[in-house]
């Protein structure tokens, strides 16, 4: 009995849920409830068990009877809902469904990456834990070079590779660069290396750990023109349509020329301000592939040439308007009240 | 390295009528960077300056970047040279006018003085010996050197750093009577020997320092590094060596290095200085004695020369610069720039080649065909070379990278509420990875020879300190959140780097366990990932409360409380991808609508709701959903679907099904319905 009941709910509920108009439920209400419905041919039964089975039963009977009106009653008011009229105030504040945050750094790494990725960069990403080989030899560093002071590096207690030499934890994107040229071996190359650096400094500009994005250009014919394209294309992507960039020599023992990059300031559009003061932010260095280099990753120099940039996300990222932190340690916090306003 | 150069001393030798901002934005572009231009000491200014009344008296100093190739520039008379090429480039008419000191005869008697080193040690030495009278500087040269970051010591120590800074060339005074045996004998340092600088500091020698003997075995300088206490000179100097060494710079700077002693000698030495300014420096320091310490030369001019500079050729072709230029530079301007640097050129009239005869002062910088490439780029200008990007075949793009899949990763448990930290991977030994039971030993994490602290000493094995310290840090927050980051661990190996692990790890906190783990079963279903769910202790949770998270019997992660009392999960990213389905399977929409029942039942301890669920599925494949619509104590309302692709079921047909369920709940697992 109470199983009859059980199937019955069952089966009712699934049609009254798929029914999809007024008319439609009124004639499901009929068969199921009406006086010649389903359930009161079912109640015919009740009369024919005993009394303390015909009070179990009969709660259920009701329970079952019960719900199905009121689900018949919640449609119908469902169908209705759209022709409901009267007081409705549309300022009401929304309920919020929860949504987490992304990391500032993620954002910017995101959007770098989509930036090369438009003009066929291929992103990469190599040891941040790296032999001394790639970080500075296969750089034209060669062994207590003073160009190497820049670069205040991490050591790591291990013992020394035979052929590469110390174990470090890479200070720049830069080590990626020969990394690349023994992956790919024959250009072009059009690579995007983002990835975690170390460096022993900690102050308001500098942490010990952060990001860098490296782009490495080899093909055959590559100029100082092409470096300037990518680089002004870049700032125009990343900084907005007024952007513009600049190079100034510098000096770089992997690159050769070398510069260093600045892009004109988006607070004031390179007029000069209070933030920029001379209407020009310094982004980091680029060059010309040294031959040694080429050379260092197995690429024949007299065929081919390239250029490559390395550059600070975080660096990148704060010269956006809008995102002023004093101390880019902040940037690292893990506080909530930090986090949830990326 | 930054240098400080002082607008009046630069304009003794630079006539040009650029202002000081000019200069700043010309030279930045073309050659070394002006940092910044601040406000000098006021003052007399020197008197040649002030004869020259022709020219402005700007009262300001240039704050210099001189990278670490050009130590030719890092001084007055190098920022001179640069700026009278670069200026006319922007039309600001510029003219040098260094002048050539006069050639010295000796006043009086020759005093002796004995110097021997060999040409392993230093390229060039030169003394002289001068008869002088200690006296303060004048203002105008106290201020110049105070303005250019240098304390006023008395004149005959200032004049040795005021020729540096003018020349280039590092410079040396010693007492003369305070060297009794009037020698002094270049060679190497035994290991172990002391010495004391100038600055009253001693130091023990690590060896093979190179060092200024007098002949006894004492040590009287750590030459083209800083003096010694024992020869200094001092309110009772009456007699002066002035002494210009070129010393090798490798060992300059193995042992300024080991010393922990980094004077602006020593850095200038150690990028090697201009063997062939030596003469300059002495002639200038000479000039200076006599003007202003009354100084008297008292021997001849030494000078051990071995091997004098032959200057360096490079031979480049036009095509040579076009291709790496991207533009053509006419053959007569390209001569026109490297002439203003001080390059010889001979244009071969067959080839087109150009020969260019470097400089002694750029002997160590210029030494392939993209060096000379450069002085033409700058100097014509980058600002003038046109943009453009590469055209070209373009590289293949490697499939098997997890990019992508961790962006979608980082933006579902964005959608899900997950915010995003990064955390350093550089910590302390007991936050490199998850407390062991005693009696076990784990993998020695990494270790750093120079840490910045005991705070960063190690390299992580495990993102679960960190991201457990940073909920903590968040003690204050009493709604539920959830952080998470996706980084590198770093898994030693005996012979090789690390293996870099890239893990994603996550903590709820204040959160329910159900919606927790219904954070991380939405997250792996958006991923298309199938897993299974198994409960197993491990290492770092609590016994009981913690379960695997599997997929064809490989492990993907975890999930459960840590010891902590942390609800903590973790996943190998590369291992999710690996299980990822790219693409979704569709399946056509069931024609007919499924039937829903709700069935309550009691689980007793011990039975895990997952393996009862996994039973029910299995019974009949009209099964298509099991889900847990209530829990209420011990009792859980399950809902269960279902339905055949091909028909209503009908109510005799899932009552048959239910039956078969009921059967195998009460076989295998012992369960009743309520």
């Amino acid at each position: 009995m109470d199983q009859k009941l059980h199937n019955l709910k069952t089966q009712a509920w699934a049609q009254i849920n798929s029914a999809d108009s007024v008319a439609e439920l009124e004639q499901l209400r009929i068969n199921y409830l009406g006086r010649n419905g389903e359930l009161n041919k079912i109640a015919e039964d009740l009369k024919n068990l005993d009394s303390n089975q015909k009070a179990l039963v009969g709660r259920i009977f009701n329970d079952t009877k019960n719900a199905l009106e009121n689900l018949i009653l919640e449609k119908i008011q469902e169908i209705r809902g759209e022709e409901k009229k009267g007081w409705f105030d549309p300022t009401v504040p929304g309920i919020e469904p929860i949504l987490g945050n992304l990391h500032l750094v993620t954002q910017a790494i995101e959007e770098i990456s989509g930036i090369f990725q438009k003009i066929g960069f291929v992103r990469v990403r190599y040891p941040e834990v790296e032999w001394d080989w790639f970080a500075f030899e296969a750089l034209n560093m060669p062994k207590d070079h003073p160009a190497r002071d820049e670069w205040e590096t991490f050591f790591v207690d291990h013992p020394e590779d035979k052929k590469y030499g110390k174990m470090v934890l890479t200070p720049h994107t830069s080590s990626g660069q020969p990394r690349e040229m023994q992956r790919v071996k024959v250009p072009p190359i059009r690579m995007i290396n983002i990835a975690k650096c170390y460096r022993r400094q900690s102050d308001n500009t500098h942490v010990p750990m952060f990001h860098q994005f490296e782009g490495l250009v080899i093909d055959k014919g590559i100029n100082i023109t092409h470096l300037k394209g990518t680089i002004d294309f870049f700032a125009k992507q990343f900084y907005g349509e007024k952007a513009v960039s600049r190079i100034r020599p510098f000096h770089f023992m992997f690159t050769e020329p070398s510069f260093e990059v600045d892009f004109s300031c988006v607070h004031c559009d390179g007029k000069g301000c209070r933030f920029c003061k001379s209407g020009w932010h310094e982004v980091g260095g680029a060059g010309m592939v040294h031959p040694n280099v080429l050379k260092a990753g197995g690429i024949d120099p007299t065929e081919y040439s390239g250029f490559a940039f390395g550059w600070g996300v975080e660096r990148a990222q704060l010269l956006k308007p809008g995102i002023e932190i004093d101390d880019l340690r902040t940037l690292y916090s893990t506080d909530l009240r930090h986090l949830r306003q990326f | 390295m930054d240098i400080l150069i002082p607008d009046n001393w630069l304009r003794e030798f630079l006539k040009t009528k650029a202002s000081p901002e000019d200069l700043q934005r010309c030279l930045s572009l073309c050659g070394p960077s002006v940092e910044r231009i601040r406000e000098g000491k006021t003052g007399p200014v020197y008197n040649r300056v002030a004869k020259a009344k022709r020219i402005a008296n700007y009262n300001v100093v240039y704050s210099i970047e001189v990278t670490t190739n050009r130590v030719d520039s890092a001084s007055v008379y190098g920022i001179a040279k640069e700026a009278a090429a670069i200026l006319p480039r922007f039309k600001f008419p510029a003219r040098l006018e260094i002048p050539t000191p006069a050639t010295v005869k000796p006043e009086a008697d020759t005093l002796p003085l004995d110097i021997s080193t060999n040409p392993k040690l230093t390229k060039r030495v030169m003394a002289v010996v001068l008869q002088v009278t200690n006296a303060p500087s004048p203002d105008w040269l106290k201020n110049r050197l105070e303005d250019s970051g240098i304390r006023s010591l008395g004149s005959l120590i200032d004049i040795t750093n005021y020729v540096m800074l003018e020349t280039g060339h590092p410079t040396h005074v010693f007492d003369y009577d305070r060297i009794k045996t009037h020698k002094l004998i270049f060679r190497e340092s035994i290991p172990g020997e002391k010495l004391t600088t100038l600055d009253k500091k001693t130091f023990k020698l690590p060896g093979g320092d190179i060092v200024i003997d007098d002949g006894t075995g004492e040590i009287v300088d750590l030459p083209g590094i800083m003096g010694t206490e024992n020869s200094v000179v001092n309110k009772n100097t009456r007699r002066i060596i002035f002494f210009v060494d070129n010393t090798s710079p490798a060992r300059i700077r193995q042992t300024s290095m080991s010393l922990g002693v980094r004077t602006q000698a020593a850095s200038m030495n150690e990028r090697g200085v201009d063997p062939e300014l030596g003469m300059t420096a002495i002639l200038r320091g000479i000039q200076l004695y006599k003007e202003l310490a009354n100084g008297k030369v008292v021997s001849k001019i030494h000078d051990i020369y071995p091997n004098p500079y032959k200057p360096k050729k490079i031979t480049i072709s036009e095509e040579f610069i076009e291709e790496r230029l991207g533009i053509k530079i006419p053959a007569k301007e390209v001569t026109t720039i490297l002439c203003s640097l001080g390059f010889g050129i001979t244009l071969q009239p067959t080839t087109h080649n150009l020969t260019v005869q470097i400089p002694s002062y750029r002997a160590l910088d210029v030494s392939i065909p993209e060096d000379i490439v450069e002085e033409i780029a700058r100097i014509y200008g980058y600002h003038n070379i046109p943009s453009t990007l590469m055209s070209g075949p373009l590289p293949n793009q490697p499939t098997d990278s997890t990019f992508n899949f961790e962006t979608k990763l980082k933006n579902t448990l964005k959608a899900l509420d997950g915010t995003e930290v990064y955390t350093s991977s550089l910590v302390s030994k007991n936050l490199s990875s998850l407390p062991v039971l005693k009696g076990q030993t784990l993998q020695t994490p990494l270790k750093l020879k120079n840490p910045l602290g005991k705070e960063g000493e190690y390299l992580r094995m495990s993102l679960a300190p960190s991201v457990v310290r940073a909920v903590e840090d968040n003690k204050r927050e009493k709604g539920p959140f959830h952080l998470f980051e996706i980084s590198n661990t770093y898994l030693p190996k005996t012979e090789d780097l690390p293996e870099e692990k890239l893990m994603l790890a996550g903590v709820f906190a204040n959160y329910d366990y159900r919606k927790a783990k219904g954070v991380v079963e939405q997250l792996l279903k958006e991923m298309r990932v199938a897993v299974i769910w198994q409960a197993k202790d491990q290492e770092g949770y609590e016994t009981g409360r913690s379960l695997a998270v599997k997929s064809d019997k490989k492990v993907l992660g975890y999930f459960g409380y840590l010891n902590s009392g942390h609800l903590y999960y973790e996943f190998s990213v590369r291992e999710l991808k690996k299980c990822a389905k790219d693409i979704p399977n569709l399946h056509p929409i069931p024609k007919n609508p499924p039937q829903v029942e709700d069935v309550n039942l009691i689980t007793p301890h011990g039975v895990y709701l997952a393996e009862v669920i996994e039973e029910i599925k299995k019974v009949d494949k009209q099964i298509t959903k099991v889900g847990l619509a209530d829990v209420y104590e011990d009792t859980k309302t399950l809902r269960i679907s279902y339905s055949d692709p091909e028909k209503t079921l009908t109510n005799s047909e899932v009552e048959e099904i239910r039956k078969k369920i009921l059967k195998t709940l009460k076989e295998k697992l012992q369960i009743s319905l309520k």
